[in-house]
This record gives structure tokens, sequence and C-alpha cells, in this order.
């Protein structure tokens, strides 16, 4: 692990040509933007890595849905607005279980909004196409998560064939930083997934509704298999962080965010406990499949949760959709911290303990 | 330990030149750095701020409202950064406006105003034990000496430390 001075944007880039990315297509769109300059400026060292700026948003999309049927790793990254019109092509990829890998760096909304920072891009990683929402998204907290996940997000989406989105914001893509990477791991490889010898076709629209019914049925089955094998949260209480055994008896407390706001919050909870208060963090890597059996495990044993986002409410909705309290001995109080399109500080979030 | 500065401009002043080599500096030298622009939608004209942190420690968040150093180098920017002064105990303003007239009488050119404002934050550095004078000197030779204006930049720069 060698030191080096980066931007997000460069960690970016190196992930994606680590995991084996071969193709960028994209548009700018701040702050965005610098992964596909980045990338651009990889590419004139390295002629095995190609790249084409399209018109806009629709056509990258379709243009990495199309390299990746043709066995192509590729990729693009998107912001805001961009996101909006990247739904079309991520929605085909969804129809289609194409292994679509996305960048997003959220930036305030709605519409051309602010262009550096937010968190209101969750319901449309997840939920933007006009089907069930079966799509992986990695929320990374830090940078060195950054590059852990991009490059985990190829994998992934070879592996398990769902479209796949690295759900960042401007702040961790466009901070300069001293970081250490960790450069071991392999990768899945990619293979042509049509084939006009063989007539191997992948079907995008179904003549019965029955068809469409079976298939989204059997996306469901494989989407949950999978599931199992790439749901990840981390639980901290403290210096101890073990994400698969949790300490809850050490914890009255519980706030849960995601993203940078989550390594705020952390940093929160090392200040309250130093005050003697019980506090402890839930942060899910993976927002979609999302972290629920671990969610469950931990508030049942809370008195209150705190939520915090740079959101109105789209992680709320989403922990409220996962939390099954029917055999809950008692309900925890949940209240919250939503500052939509904006960053939340460490100090803010201690102040919510005084 | 931790060094919070927040420098403000107008974009095209090179604030986000002097951010850069404050970090590329105090990293060569071991530290933890984070470095984040702000900037609006505008190609020209707008406040240019970068947040930056220096610290002992991994450091988890990029931007902070309680900077311990403020360098302000026009009047956009003076308002932009008006919440950051606010309950900010001992922070250090540095104010282009304070030194604009002894600037004048010395005939520095505008063009390398950001050049003495490094001077400034370089003594601050320097006085916490983050880097040396030198190295902050070395980098600036480095990444502007084969531009207009090396002359002017350099004399600034020695007037800028010695006083």
């Amino acid at each position: 692990m060698s030191r080096q001075f980066l931007t997000g944007h460069e960690v970016v880039v190196q992930a994606c040509i680590d995991a084996g990315a071969t193709h960028m297509f994209g548009y700018p769109i701040t702050p965005g933007t610098e992964i596909l300059s980045g990338w651009i400026k990889r590419a004139q060292e390295d002629r095995s890595l190609q790249y084409l700026q399209t018109e806009d948003e629709i056509a990258a999309g379709f243009c990495v849905a199309g390299a990746v049927m043709a066995g192509a790793k590729a990729f693009t990254a998107t912001a805001g607005p961009g996101t909006v019109l990247m739904q079309d092509a991520m929605s085909m990829s969804d129809g289609m279980r194409l292994p679509f890998v996305v960048i997003v760096g959220q930036r305030g909304g709605p519409s051309s909004g602010t262009v550096i920072y937010s968190q209101q891009e969750v319901n449309l990683a997840i939920r933007g196409g006009n089907g069930e929402g079966m799509r992986i998204v990695f929320s990374p907290s830090t940078v060195e998560e950054l590059y852990r996940l991009t490059r985990r997000a190829f994998n992934v989406a070879w592996q398990y064939r769902f479209p796949t989105v690295v759900l960042t914001d401007g702040y961790l893509l466009k901070t300069k930083q001293d970081v250490s990477l960790d450069f071991v791991g392999g990768n899945v490889g990619a293979e042509p997934l049509v084939s006009e010898k063989t007539q191997k076709n992948i079907r995008n629209i179904y003549t019965f509704e029955e068809e469409l019914y079976e298939e989204l049925m059997k996306q469901k089955e494989d989407f949950d298999a999978m599931a199992k094998d790439v749901v990840e949260s981390e639980f901290y209480c403290g210096n101890e962080v073990e994400s698969k055994k949790y300490k809850v008896e050490s914890c009255d407390e519980l706030i849960i965010s995601h993203g940078i706001v989550a390594a705020a919050a952390r940093d929160a909870v090392d200040q309250l406990r130093s005050q003697g208060k019980n506090v402890g963090l839930f942060r899910p890597i993976t927002l979609s499949p999302f972290p629920k059996e671990e969610l469950n495990e931990i508030v049942r044993n809370v008195k209150k949760i705190w939520i915090v986002e740079s959101s109105m409410g789209q992680l709320r909705d989403l922990v409220k959709q996962n939390i099954d309290f029917t055999d809950f001995e008692k309900i925890p109080q949940v209240d919250g911290l939503y500052k939509p399109a904006v960053g939340i500080e460490t100090e803010e979030i201690v102040n919510l303990f005084v | 330990m931790i060094l919070k500065i927040l420098l403000s401009g107008d974009g095209g002043q090179g604030i986000q030149l002097i951010a850069d080599m404050i970090c590329r500096v105090s990293f060569e030298a071991g530290w933890h750095v984070t470095s984040i622009p702000n900037y609006g939608l505008e190609q020209r004209g707008g406040v240019s701020l970068n947040f930056i942190q220096i610290s002992d420690k991994k450091i988890v968040y990029p931007k902070f409202s309680k900077p311990d150093v403020l360098l302000i180098m026009s009047s956009q920017a003076r308002e932009r950064t008006e919440e950051y002064q606010k309950d900010s105990k001992d922070i250090k303003i540095l104010d282009i406006k304070e030194i604009e007239d002894n600037l004048k009488k010395n005939n520095v050119s505008m063009q390398s105003y950001n050049v003495f404002c490094l001077g400034m934050i370089t003594k601050i550095l320097e006085e916490k034990n983050i880097c040396k004078k030198e190295d902050v000197f070395t980098l600036i030779e480095k990444k502007l000496s084969t531009k207009l204006g090396w002359e002017e930049n350099k004399r600034v720069w020695g007037f800028s430390i010695l006083n």
C-alpha cells in the first residue's frame, strides 16, 4: 500500500482500470466530469482503454448497454439531471439483466439544483426505472471505500448480472487527500451476452403479460439469492467494528446514515462515547440490497433511532421499509436530522445528543 | 493536532493554485491532508473557496464551519465567508484589505497577490512545525519558474516571507 495524494475522481478511474474496465461512455456533468476526463487522459497513455464522449447521457447509457452485451467491461459516470436521463438505459438494463456499471456523483436537486453535493439520488439509484428496482447500489463512506466498492461494482455486476451503481457525491469525488489504496483482489471476467452465430438473444419486450410476470419472479429469486453474498453493512460503537456479530447491548441510541455523512457520524460516535453516551452507528454499505437482517438485529435492542442524511428522508424511508416491528418488545422512537442538499458536519450530529 | 484553513478569493486570483501548494507540501511532510474546492456555476467572476485540513490523524470529513485560519482576497469573498467568522474562537484572519496599501507601496503586481498570501500562510505552517518555508519555495519554483512573471513572483515571495 503506497501513500498517494489523490482526488476521489482519480481513485475512481484507477479502480475502474484495476477492475479490468476497457470502455467508458459519458457526457460531462459536475461533479462527475473528471472521471471522464481522467479516463480519457489514461486512455491516451494506454491504447487498450477506449472512450466516447456522447451527445448526452441517454446515448452514453445505451452505449454502455450495447458494449456490455458485446462482452466489454464498460461503464459510465454521471450526476443529478444526468442520472435522470440515464434511467432510460438503466431500466432497459434492469429488464435485460445487463452488467451496467455507473458511478453517480450526487448533486443538489431537483433539476440542475447545485453542482457539488447532496444525498438526494438514493431513490433514483435504486428505483429510477419503470420496474421493481432490482439493482445493486453501493454507498461508500471514505475514499478508500470508494476504490474498493468501485472495483467490487464490476465484479458483482458481471457475476450476478444486475445493474450496479456506485452512489457517491462531489465531496468524496472532489476532495484531494492522502490515500493508501489496497490493490489486492481478483476480477470477474467479461464475456459476450449475445451471439449472432448461435442466435443467442436477450429479450426486452414480451407478448404475454404472464411471460413478463414469470421473468420478473425469476429475477426476484435471483436477486434475493445474490443479496446473501453482496449485502454489506457496518455497525460501529467505539473502537470495535464487527460486521457480522454485533455488540448490541452496548448501544442505547443508534445513528443510521450512509455515504460521507456516515463518516462524520462515525467521528460523532467517538466523541459521544468519550462523553459516556451509549451511541452507535449503523451504516448500510449496500443501499440495495438493503441489510435488513443486520438492521433488525440491532434496532430491536435500541431505545431511539436517529436518521442523519442530506435529504428529506430518502434513507429514512428505506430504513422504515426494512424494519420489521412485529416481534419487538418495545418500538424505538425514530427521529432525524434531514438536511437536503447540504453537508452535515460531526459537530451537528454531536449536538443532537446534548 | 488539526489545522483548518479556509482560502477565499475571486475566481482567477489563484486560490486553487496556492491551496494545491499548501497541501502538496504538507502531504510530502507526512501529514494527513484534505482539500476541497468550492465554487458556483459561474465560469468566471464567482467566489472561489478551498477548505484545507492538515492533521496527524486520518481526517474523515472534508468540510468545516470553524476555520483556524481564514484568507480573504476580495470583498466578494469577505461577504461569502462571513458565516465562517462567527463563533470561531482564536481565528486568524488574513484579509487583503489590511495589507493592500503596503502591497501597493511596494509595487506588488496584482497577479502576485496570491503568492504573497501563500507566504503569509507558510509562516503559520512553519510556526506550527508542519513544513519548512524552503520546501514551499522549492515547490513554487518547480510550478511557476517557467511561467510568465516568475521574477516578480520570486521578489514577492521574499518580501512576504521577510515581513
